[in-house]
Formats: structure tokens, sequence, C-alpha cells
């Protein structure tokens, strides 16, 4: 009897340390041995296998990120390719998404068929290219002529030669403005005519100095989003040099013109003492404690729920001298994908202009394909809380003005010490001069460790 | 049966070995499930870090022996010292006077006059069992630039404060973090101590003439130091590991922007490791701050015995 609780003991045992062994393995192994003798009991083995081999049926795993009607497409590509099952997984925070990415590529496995890559993040990945299919060998030549040039560029190596994603949505910078704020100032609330007015960061500087002498209340939202503004103008390249990936942040002029133009904003009074994403600059958004924000496309969701008793009171006009962009996504396929063609066909058929134009009216994400910036569905589209201005025309423009970008890899930490820089100056009174220094010799420790 | 019988005879002798070496093998099998998940998520881990930490590596591409390059740097690097006195820095400022007020709160909670006990205790507890990133953002609104805490220091006549990067702002900010949330924890360890001190002490020292203040320091204080130490011990080590508060506070502004000011050994480690792709010097952090707490630890055990054998002498 006491022989036969152990023996049942050791089996209980036993199974406990099997099953923690088997968590190891991949699950798709497991699935597979149980199709495969589910096949062998009730037909012959030879049929299961050759249902195997033809690939009648293709799954397809898709991690998604954020807000978007990727499921629905899917869905409707599904209904349409009966072979094809997609399995979305939807994430809602961005590093986290990511870096799941980046473990299951370092472990060899648990990678999607296809995954949605944020630009932010972009570097990172582009720096691994062995990890990725380069989409260029599965046809992307062909439909590169439908997307925006330096959407195109931002998921290429600097020769072109190899593609990492297929463009989906984009967020080019415009200028968000308080109508009612500026005619308080005696300004010009017409979009067309206060682009003009600031068409360039010079005329930018004097308004804001007119208004906030006048109103008392600073003309810019925030620090970091002026300064984003006009770095993100820069000529092709940032922090980092583009060819050689060497440091030319402090030699830069575009760099430097952002840092001063910031500075000089700070000192004469019309850039608001808000930290970004900090509660009292949400609630600024919504009781008039600045005029103008200039963000990227996706921004107008933010201005939107942090106002809402502002409806109406809102414009977007174009940025000074050009236009920048911040966030968007792609979708490519890492190496690990074991159906790259069929995963490859539905990323071309998700960033073909149907579905780009699918996604903007149910999501509100800017499309990538330039022809649908002529698409009557998409001109005419008007937003109430805009005052009923024509806003994917306007953010179309600002597309057409973005200029190609590299950032490099080390882009995000490099620019944090910038703005660190920015704020000790704003807040504590520090000299520019010697916080400039400071950000730099901070760098340069940084560059040292990659 | 006979069959049976017979192999059961002939087996005795063996049987007496293997039954204790059976035995042995349960025991073993019956351990083993923590052994098996501390080897997967705990043992291999550290090794792999000290391993890593001799390698220059980002997670994606192959990785290349350094040698001792990844400590020099860190070691080198003016941050990583900033983050050291930082975690000090915060962690007494953090720590000391909320020790002191949980035991002042649990000294109120015991007390034969006071009335709501149940309640107190658990309002007292609650924040200790709130989301920390939920609490973070609610302290983020009151010490933003136009924000609670600089309106009440402008309703007492006082100059504005530079939460957000004020050498002292930052860290006075974060310590509060961890005062408010903690507290209530210590408190109700304090609090089981000192419902562990018999009343009839309590009773000879009135008779003996003893004031409130006398018992506190001669009853109280002393019967309560295993309780002081622990939460002394805890409370260290659990400074060291200081994460989310400073990560959420200054990471607000969109960047992965880490101030000086209040940068922990901790989030200089995840920001070498998550935001530059630097695993090397990360790992070599790891094993820095590794050997931190072991000293830690150590000056902690070196006092609590000194401290147990006045006790007892």
């Amino acid at each position: 009897m006491s022989k036969m609780k152990k023996s049942l003991m050791l089996l209980v045992a036993a199974i406990m340390v099997f099953t923690l062994a088997a968590c190891s393995s991949s699950s798709n192994s497991g699935t597979n041995n149980e199709k495969g003798t589910n096949n062998s009991s009730t037909t012959t083995s030879k049929e299961g296998g050759s249902n195997n081999a033809s690939g009648e049926s293709v799954e397809l795993s898709f991690w998604t990120l954020g807000n978007t009607n990727y499921e629905d497409l899917a869905n409707q590509y599904m209904k349409d390719n009966p072979n094809v099952v997609i399995k979305i997984q939807n994430t809602g925070d961005q590093t986290a998404h990511h870096n799941n990415l980046t473990t299951a590529l370092s472990a060899g496995s648990g990678a999607p068929d296809i995954f949605q890559l944020e630009i932010g993040f972009m570097e990172r990945f582009l720096a691994a290219q062995d990890s990725f299919y380069n989409l260029n060998e599965l046809g992307a030549t062909d439909v590169k002529a439908n997307f925006l040039d330096w959407k195109w560029a931002q998921a290429s190596s600097v020769d072109g030669s190899f593609q990492i994603g297929l463009p989906t949505d984009i967020a080019p910078t415009v200028a968000y403005y308080r109508t009612d704020l500026l005619e308080k100032a005696g300004l010009p609330t017409d979009p067309a005519e206060f682009s003009a007015l600031i068409d360039t960061w010079d005329k930018f500087a004097t308004v804001a100095k007119q208004f906030t002498d006048t109103t008392g209340i600073p003309f810019v939202d925030s620090r970091d989003l002026i300064y984003n503004a006009v770095r993100d103008q820069a000529q092709g390249q940032i922090y980092f040099d583009k060819e050689t990936g060497e440091f030319i942040g402090n030699t830069n002029p575009q760099v430097k013109k952002a840092y001063d133009f910031t500075i000089k904003g700070i000192q004469e009074g019309w850039v608001a003492n808000f930290a970004l994403w900090a509660a009292d600059w949400t609630q600024a958004t919504n009781d008039g404690g600045f005029a103008v924000l200039p963000g990227p496309a996706w921004m107008l969701g933010n201005v939107k729920s942090n106002g809402p008793d502002t409806s109406g009171l809102w414009r977007m006009a174009q940025l000074p001298e050009g236009s920048g962009n911040w966030g968007g996504s792609f979708l490519s396929i890492p190496k690990q994908a074991k159906h790259s063609e069929e995963a490859y066909a539905f990323i071309e058929w998700m960033t073909a202009q149907e579905q780009q134009l699918q996604t903007f009216t149910v999501s509100g994400l800017m499309p990538s394909t330039f022809a649908l910036f002529e698409a009557p569905e998409f001109n005419e589209f008007t937003d109430e809380f805009l005052g009923g201005q024509a806003s994917a025309a306007e953010f179309a423009k600002a597309a057409e003005r973005v200029a190609p970008i590299y950032y490099g890899p080390l882009h995000d930490q490099t620019d944090s010490y910038i703005k660190e820089a920015i704020q000790n100056v704003q807040e504590k009174n520090a000299d520019p001069q010697a916080e400039w220094d400071t950000a730099i010799e901070k760098i340069e420790n940084l560059i040292k460790r990659s | 049966m006979a069959t049976a019988q017979t192999s059961v005879n002939t087996a005795v002798p063996k049987r007496r070995l293997s039954e204790r070496k059976r035995d042995n093998l349960f025991a073993y099998l019956f351990i083993s499930p923590f052994f098996v998940i501390f080897g997967i998520f705990g043992l291999y881990p550290i090794l792999f870090t000290i391993y890593l930490s001799f390698f220059k590596w980002d997670a994606l591409n192959p990785m290349k022996y350094i040698g001792l390059q990844n400590y020099q740097f860190v070691l080198e690097d003016s941050i990583f010292w900033t983050s050291f006195s930082n975690t000090l820095l915060i962690s007494v400022m953090g720590t000391i006077p909320q020790l002191i007020m949980a035991l002042l709160i649990a000294i109120f909670l015991n007390s034969a006059f006071t009335k709501f006990k149940q309640t107190f205790r658990v309002l007292f507890f609650m924040p200790n069992i709130t989301s920390i990133v939920a609490v973070t953002l609610v302290f983020s609104a009151i010490y933003s630039n136009n924000g609670m805490g600089n309106w009440l220091l402008d309703v007492f006549g006082l100059d504005a404060v530079a939460w957000n990067s004020g050498w002292w702002g930052v860290k006075i900010a974060i310590a509060t973090m961890i005062m408010w949330r903690w507290t209530g924890y210590n408190m109700v360890i304090y609090l089981s101590g000192l419902q562990s001190i018999p009343t009839d002490l309590y009773e000879a020292a009135r008779i003996d003439g003893a004031g409130r203040l006398q018992q506190m320091v001669h009853i109280t204080l002393p019967l309560l130091k295993p309780f002081i130490i622990f939460t002394v011990m805890m409370s260290t080590i659990g400074s060291l590991q200081l994460f989310t508060e400073p990560y959420v506070f200054l990471g607000q502004s969109g960047t992965s922007s880490l101030r000086s000011e209040g940068i922990t050994m901790v989030n200089y480690l995840y920001s070498e490791a998550f935001s530059n792709s630097f695993f090397g010097t990360a790992a070599a952090t790891a094993v820095i701050l590794l050997v931190f707490t072991i000293i830690f630890s150590m000056i902690n055990m070196w006092a609590s015995n000194k401290l147990g054998g006045d006790t007892e002498g």
C-alpha cells in the first residue's frame, strides 16, 4: 500500500518537473505534435503529412501597438484569403512592445511573423539587420513609389539596400493655436493668414514676444515642444552623422539654432514654464495658459482630451520654415517568421492606399501613401474641434514639407541631455552656455561607451 | 501470491539501502520545484549577468569580449557616482523621518484612549497597497511647477521651489513619496511589537513612579529593539533598490531622461540597458550594486548583532 502511495507521489512529482520543463519548449511544436497524433489516429499519417506540406492553412502572428483598426482589416483579409489565419496580439505600452521583440530576437524564438515597429525604436532594430527580412528582396521595391520619400527612408539602411518595414501612418508636425487668445492680442486668426505671419522663426519670435507683452500669457506651451519643432527641421541629420555615425550635435547649426531659439523664448518670457505631459500643462490647455502648441498629428488627440471646454477655439497652422515628423509606424517581418511570403503579401495589402484610408477614417491615423492626399474622402475631411477646418488637407500639406532625417541609435539619450540643459536654464536660471557645455560633455561620455 | 512473496523476500537485504535512498530521492523531488524555478529565474540570470558584465552587447548583435572595460566605464562615469550618492541621500531622507513617524503613530494607535483603532490601522496601511505609478502621478501634480506644492509655499509667502530640477527639490519630492508609502507598513510592524510587550511591565513602572516618557525610554524602546532593527534593515535594502518613484516622477517629460538630481543606481542600470542598449555596462552596474548591497547588509548585521548582544547582557 505504502509502496503504491509512494510511486503515485513519485509520478506526481515527476509530472510537476516535466510540466516545468515543458514550459521552455515552444508552444508551436506542442500544437504540431497534437495535430500529428490526431491525424494519425483518425486517418493515415501520409495524409496528415501532405496537409502540412501543401501549406493550405497558414497562421500569421501579428503584434500591434496602440489604438488601430488593424483587427478589422485583418478580419477582412482573412475573409478574402481563407487559407490565412491572423492572430493579433495588441500592446498599449510602446516600450514593453519593443522590449518584448528584443527579448524574442535575442532568445532566438518567440518573435511574431509581423511586427508593428514604431519610429522611436527604429534605430535599435535597423542595427540588427540579420534579425529581419529585407523587404526589398520580398518585393518592396515595387511599392516604394507609393509612399512618401522621407517616410520610406526612415526604415531603410543609409545606402537604401535594406528595407526593414513598410510604412503605415505618419505624424507631421504643425502648430495648433487658440483663436480666442490671438484675438485678444489683435493677431489674425485665419489659418492661412496666421501661417503667413509666422513663416520664419524670426517672425515667429517677434509675434510671440508681441503677444506675450500685450496679453501677459506665454505664447508657446513648453520648451520641449518648441525645441523639437526647430530641431526636426534639420537637414538630413541631427545629432549623428548619417555617413559615419559620429557625433555632430555640437557643430550642427540646426541643433544650436533650436537650442538658442528655445533659450531666447525662455528669456523673453514667451515659453511657458510647463513640463510636457505634466498635470499643470494639461490643465493649461483647457484654461488658456498658452496660445500655441507645436505638435505632430497625433497631438490633436491630446489637445482634444486635455481641453474639453475649448472645442471650436483651436485651429492649426503650418510651422515656420518647414515641418518635422514625430511618430508613426512600420510593419516588419522578423527572420524568425515561418511564412515570410504570406506575411509580406499581408503587409503589402495592409499598407496599400485603400486600407490606409480606412485606418484614417476609423482611427484618425495619417496615411503615408501620398496619392490619398488628393482623394476627396481624405481631402474634404473637416474637424469640428478645429472649427470645421479641413484638417486632413492641412496635415497633408505639412507631410509634404518633411525632409528625411537620420537619427542614430543614441538619439533619445543625447536629446534628453540637451533638454535637461534647457530645463536648468528655465527653472534654475542657469547659464545657457555653461549648460550647453555640460550637456555636450555628458553626451561625449555616453558615446564613449557605445 | 507466492511469486510476489519470494520476490519480496529476495529483495529484503537490497531494499533497506534502496528505501533510504528512495526516501532521499522523494525528499529531493518534493523540494525540487523550488530549486528548478530558482535555478531558471534566479541563479541563471545572476550568473549570466556576471558573465555579461565582461562583454559588449546590445541584445541583438553578437557579444564581444572586452574584459573589465565595462567596470571601468561605470566607475569612471560621474553620473554613476551621482546616482550612488542620490540613492544614499534619498534613502536617509525618506527612511529616518518615516521610521520615527511610524513609531509615533504606532504608539498613538496602541494607547487605550484612541477610538476607531481598526479604521485608522487600515487607513494608514492603505498607501502601501496603492499602485506606485498612480501615487507618483498624483505627487507629480502636487510637485509640478505651478502645482499645489508651490501654491502652498506662495500662501505662506515663500519662494517657489523647482521640484523637477532643484538639487534638494527633487530629493525632497521623492523622499516624501517613499515616506507616504511606507510609514503605514512600518507602523503595523511596530504596532505588533508594542502589543507583544507585557502590560505588567508598565504597571510595575507606574507603581514605581515612572512617567510616560520614562516608560517609553526604559520599557518600550528597549523591548522594541528587534522590531526596529528589522525595519531599518528592510528599509535599507529597499531603498538601495529604489526605482519606480524617480523613474515615473522624472521620466514624465516624454524622453528617457533621468535628471541627475534624482537618478538612483537602479535607474542608472535601467537606462543603460533599456534606453541605451548597453547591456554590458548595465550588467557591470548590477554586479557593483550587488557588492554594495552585500556591504550594507553586512554593516546592518554587524550592528544588529552588537545591539542584540546589548539587550542580552
